[in-house]
């Protein structure tokens, strides 16, 4: 879904996740090197945009921050569709926050398979005595899914860098396999071409199927 | 609290909003209150009614004139001249009557009545009668012309082949779309996107222009022939947008006891600013309806959406998350109760250049916008944290929540919200004070008028008494006419007659 001409690429990520796991913490960390910070310039921290030369390669990334709220969950495929990557975020310390990202990966890898690269995120390393969530079963979920592990804290700006810069490898990588597979002959219907539509009933019943299942 | 957000907000009744012949369907001011079909078969009634009217005057004209002609003919110049001039008065007062008449219509047909000689009157109407020209499609075409002349200026600053080609292909596009009107909407939404997709495409790989550039040029060919399909492509009579709608707007209706707290906004409208901001971002949200360029439609939306920002950075004094800010878009929806807020979803996704719909910042508040939507349509008791029952009574309009059934509880929320509020309440005070001291000085009135009206009484009565204690005694008078002569003795004797004898 990369740009066409291929001097630029454009991704989108979502980040999703509970309320409270910190993840706009770590997006205004990444985009403004800032946490609770007064002199915070941006007024808002639910979209931003970053622009990196990878390689030689110019990529502009914007980050697409969601509702976290049980109430909003409903909501999520209107937020990741089109997306190139998803950022699941978890608190190290939040049991039940990793059982929501769990359900967000059945969710994710239902509607839009394999096409998106998902990594798997636990927040607040910082408070690792109060950690519930252990390393070992975290990072083998994450591998058994196909997806990235990363530990990162917004606090004290640990592992934010690698865990961007590797998701853009990432996306680049799936980018270019994706234009090869397509080439020359393939037609500009791409599923990138429609706009956002609001989704109507089965994306729901996809959602509550996943909470049932999650704890086995 | 709950009198700030039901007072928040731009109110509309929906008696303006529907169609004035009561067919459901949602009218325009354009077309005087009614919706599209309503408009349409009023407008050609009136069309024909005024061409048969113009008919009947034209010929009525003629026969005067004829008259009149024939008149000055066989009684020869004798024939004082204002006897001439008295017909045509009466007919020019016609015109005039005529004229308002028209001008109230909108319809501008005027001018074939001061033709110089009525009988080719006959003629010129009916020529001109066929050709309506309603003053809106005459806006819009002025509006569409000035995007035209603005489109054909852009083009000249970019290269000139590259300006020839995108000129070529938007008008053959125009056209295309002109013979396609039958097909669905959806079609059409195809064509537009290929068009968009040929165009950049052509842009990137042929002329090599960088993304930014394109970028520039894409907007300007969007304006161009959105502003100029809008009216054939916006809810269009094929889709049943019209119909979403009118479910919308009823579903936000139902919900107007929604508060602040049940979707845990954190907008503390308190703060003068902070209110400040969310009634621009209201304001900015309804004003979407007005734009025809999606672009010009989504700035709307990011306006709004950082009118939110505002209200909620000033509010918890940090950036807002997308946490904070889709309750409180769901909450300015919900005041807002924007027009036509389906149709213009729709016509975003299906007429806009894909890739600032995917990736942009636009895309993201209008996708936070869906969302809303979609929320608002699916919204029940739980995601609310309220109890199903509850939920049913607020929405049966049973109950309302938080509406404090004494009103002397006023006061005492009154200290913690918005100033306009307080100030309501203290004008309210001021005003129940003043109505007191009203009746006060209106029972006093009362009374003192009752006072007056003993007092006369009392001083009848005593009066009275008086009168009776010592009557009034009226000695009978002497009834000679000369008695009261007083001194009738000191007087000379009357003057005796002498008798002369002689």
């Amino acid at each position: 879904m990369a740009a066409a001409g291929g001097k630029t690429y454009s991704f989108k990520v979502v980040l999703l996740g509970e309320g409270c796991v910190g993840k706009t913490s770590l997006v205004l960390r990444y985009c403004e090197n800032k946490f609770n910070d007064k002199h915070i310039t941006t007024l808002q921290a639910s979209f931003l945009t970053k622009k990196l030369n990878i390689t030689g390669k110019r990529v502009n990334l914007a980050i697409w921050d969601t509702a976290g709220q049980e109430r909003f969950h409903a909501l999520g495929p209107i937020y990741y569709r089109d997306s190139n990557g998803a950022i699941l975020v978890y608190d190290v310390t939040d049991e039940d926050s990793f059982q929501k990202v769990k359900n967000w990966v059945k969710e994710l890898r239902k509607m839009l398979g394999n096409e998106i690269c998902l990594c798997i995120v636990g927040n607040k390393i910082d408070l690792e005595k109060e950690r519930h969530v252990s390393v070992e079963e975290a990072e083998g979920y994450a591998e058994s899914v196909g997806a990235k592990h990363y530990h990162t804290s917004a606090k004290l700006n640990k592992g934010i860098e690698e865990l961007f810069l590797d998701l853009c490898k990432r996306m680049m990588e799936s980018a270019q396999a994706d234009e090869r597979s397509r080439g020359n002959g393939a037609s500009h219907t791409s599923t990138a071409r429609r706009g956002v539509q609001i989704v109507d009933d089965e994306p729901q019943t996809a959602t509550s199927a996943g909470g049932c299942c999650s704890s086995g | 609290m709950s009198q700030r957000s039901e007072r928040r907000g731009i109110h509309v009744d929906q008696s303006e909003l529907l169609c004035k012949k009561g067919c459901g369907y949602f009218g325009n001011t354009a077309w005087q209150g009614l919706c599209s079909k309503c408009w349409r078969e009023e407008y050609q009634k009136a069309r024909q009614r005024q061409i048969q009217e113009d008919w009947a005057l034209a010929e009525k004209l003629q026969r005067e004139e004829e008259a009149a002609y024939v008149s000055t003919h066989s009684s020869s110049q004798t024939q004082p001249p204002h006897s001439h001039s008295q017909p045509s008065l009466a007919t020019f007062s016609k015109f005039e009557e005529k004229k308002t008449n028209e001008k109230t219509r909108k319809v501008t047909t005027v001018k074939k009545f001061f033709s110089p000689s009525s009988r080719t009157a006959p003629k010129k109407e009916s020529h001109e009668g066929k050709t309506p020209s309603p003053s809106i499609t005459r806006q819009s075409s002025i509006e569409t012309d000035r995007v035209s002349r603005d489109f054909t200026e852009f083009l000249k600053t970019i290269q000139k082949q590259a300006g020839k080609e995108i000129n070529k292909q938007s008008r053959a596009f125009l056209d295309s779309m002109g013979n396609k009107r039958d097909l669905g909407v959806e079609e059409l939404s195809e064509c537009a996107q290929d068009f968009y997709q040929n165009i950049s495409d052509r842009l990137m790989n042929h002329y090599k222009g960088s993304s930014e550039k394109v970028d520039r040029v894409m907007d300007q060919v969007e304006k161009y022939i959105m502003t100029r399909l809008y009216k054939s492509v916006f809810c269009p009579e094929t889709s049943d947008d019209e119909k979403k709608d009118l479910a919308t707007q009823h579903r936000i209706r139902a919900l107007h006891w929604v508060t602040i707290q049940m979707l845990c906004v954190p907008v503390d409208e308190e703060i003068p600013e902070v209110s400040d901001s969310v009634v621009k971002a209201i304001t900015d949200i309804i004003e979407m309806d007005s734009k025809r360029v999606p672009r010009d439609k989504l700035a709307c939306i990011t306006s709004c959406s950082k009118h939110i920002f505002n209200a909620i950075r000033v509010t918890k004094n940090e950036p807002a998350s997308a946490d904070d800010f889709l309750p409180t878009l769901i909450f300015i929806v919900l005041k807002a109760n924007p027009p036509r807020l389906q149709s213009n979803i729709q016509y975003i996704t299906r007429f806009c250049i894909p890739s600032r719909l995917m990736t942009g910042e636009d895309g993201y508040y209008f996708t936070n916008l869906c969302c809303a939507v979609a929320f608002i349509e699916k919204l029940d008791a739980q995601s609310l944290n309220l109890s199903p029952e509850d939920f049913e009574r607020y929405m049966s309009g049973q109950a309302s929540p938080q509406r404090p059934d004494d009103p002397a509880a006023w006061p005492q929320t009154g200290s913690n919200i918005n100033p306009v509020v307080s100030q309501i309440h203290q004008n309210q005070s001021i005003l129940s004070n003043l109505e007191k001291r009203q009746q006060q000085v209106i029972e006093e009135a009362n009374s003192l008028q009752t006072e007056l009206a003993e007092w006369q009484d009392s001083v009848a009565r005593e009066v009275q008494q008086i009168l009776e204690r010592y009557p009034l005694e009226i000695k009978p008078r002497a009834s000679a006419i000369d008695a009261e002569n007083v001194e009738n003795d000191r007087l000379p004797p009357p003057l005796v007659p002498q008798v002369f004898a002689g």
